[in-house]
């Protein structure tokens, strides 16, 4: 197996892993979805709410306000010596105050102070919900760790995606440069390169096939590696791509370690 | 009533890019341009924002500043 990255910012990787088939590629894609904790507020304690907007509406709204996460200094809550209950090693708490003075005012997902320096919003500018003159606002929030197998608001990734890489080949001893390829392709794989047809950004091209279509004499094939996929991971800012990437790659070898331990000993 | 957090179907946060969206928008660039540029690259987070009305503020025409006892 050889990975490669391919593209790299802030909050998304794209990589090529090579040399795995299609369920390990929707294994590892799982396990970032479903597997990986990252710290979410879960609980909302309204002590004063005279917004517009109903109190379990705000509360959902907190709930899905990404938290940038430190996987090494809290502790699962199933997992805690508190077993559940909530202590400071499995719990942080966020306050949400704020009142309008004679103006409108937006209440934002930065107004969230926290307890934990670390743990704090990923997105500063999220509104989370808008205040006439003198309504307020008295919130306590209590964020912990979980995993995206019990909500999806503790998914670490917007979206995780791969797909086979695409081979496109053009026959140039049949093609005749109508053009009619290069117009159609939605992703502008095909071009003309001083009067012949050639490829750029094949790993863009969607696998529509629209070009063959399009195609009279046949000469454009397309194809993709078996073996071969890219991944697209957009975090939504809890954790780093990268670390997101490595740490489901660890839980996955963990859980086949269990499933083999466990077949072995029958 | 206000910007969703969230994108429904794949769940990017959209809401904290409304703001500069309705903003560029209203100062005449094109719909699209914007929205490439904030990184809403799939159709689901377009919609999000290109779908969005804001009732909040018809709430707020109506708002009161004491907290509503259940009677
Ligand atoms: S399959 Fe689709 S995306 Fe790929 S080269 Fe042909 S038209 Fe373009
Ligand atoms: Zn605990
Ligand atoms: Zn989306």
């Amino acid at each position: 197996m050889e990975v490669r990255i391919v593209h790299k910012t802030e909050n998304e990787v794209h990589f090529l892993v090579e040399g795995i088939n299609a369920a390990f590629a929707n294994a590892l894609r799982r396990t970032m979805l479903t597997r990986l904790p990252t710290m979410v507020i879960d609980e909302v304690l309204i002590l004063e709410n005279t917004s517009v907007m109903y109190d379990e509406v705000l509360a959902h709204r907190l709930g899905l306000v990404p938290l940038v996460t430190d996987l090494t200094s809290y502790n699962l809550p199933d997992e805690c010596d508190c077993e559940g209950k909530g202590c400071s090693l499995c719990q942080c708490t966020l306050t949400l105050e704020v009142e309008a003075g004679d103006e409108e005012r937006v209440v934002y997902s930065r107004d969230l102070n926290s307890q934990n320096p670390k743990i704090v919003p990923a997105a500063d500018n999220i509104p989370l919900v808008k205040l006439a003159p003198h309504q307020c606002l008295i919130i306590e929030a209590y964020a912990r760790l979980g995993t995206g197998r019990e909500n999806a608001k503790f998914q670490p990734v917007a979206t995780v995606a791969y797909k086979n890489v695409p081979i496109v080949s053009v026959d140039k001893s049949k093609c005749d440069m109508c053009g009619a390829c290069i117009d159609v392709c939605p992703k502008r794989i095909l071009w003309n390169d001083g009067g012949t047809l050639a490829t750029q950004n094949t790993l863009d091209c969607s696998l529509c096939e629209i070009c063959v279509k399009s195609c009279e004499v046949g000469a454009i094939t397309i194809d993709y590696k078996k073996d071969t996929f890219l991944f697209k991971v957009e975090s939504t800012g809890a954790l780093p791509p990268v670390e997101i990437v490595e740490r489901a790659a660890e839980i996955l070898k963990e859980r086949i370690q269990i499933a083999l331990d466990f077949a072995n000993s029958l | 009533m206000i910007i969703p957090v969230r994108c429904f179907t794949c769940g990017k946060v959209v809401a904290d890019k409304y703001e500069e969206f309705n903003r560029r928008v209203q100062h005449g660039e094109d719909p699209a341009e914007v929205l490439d540029d904030l990184g809403l690259k799939r159709y689901c987070c377009r919609r999000m924002l290109l779908s969005h009305i804001d009732i909040i503020d018809s709430f707020m025409a109506f708002a009161t500043v004491e907290p509503t006892e259940g009677s």
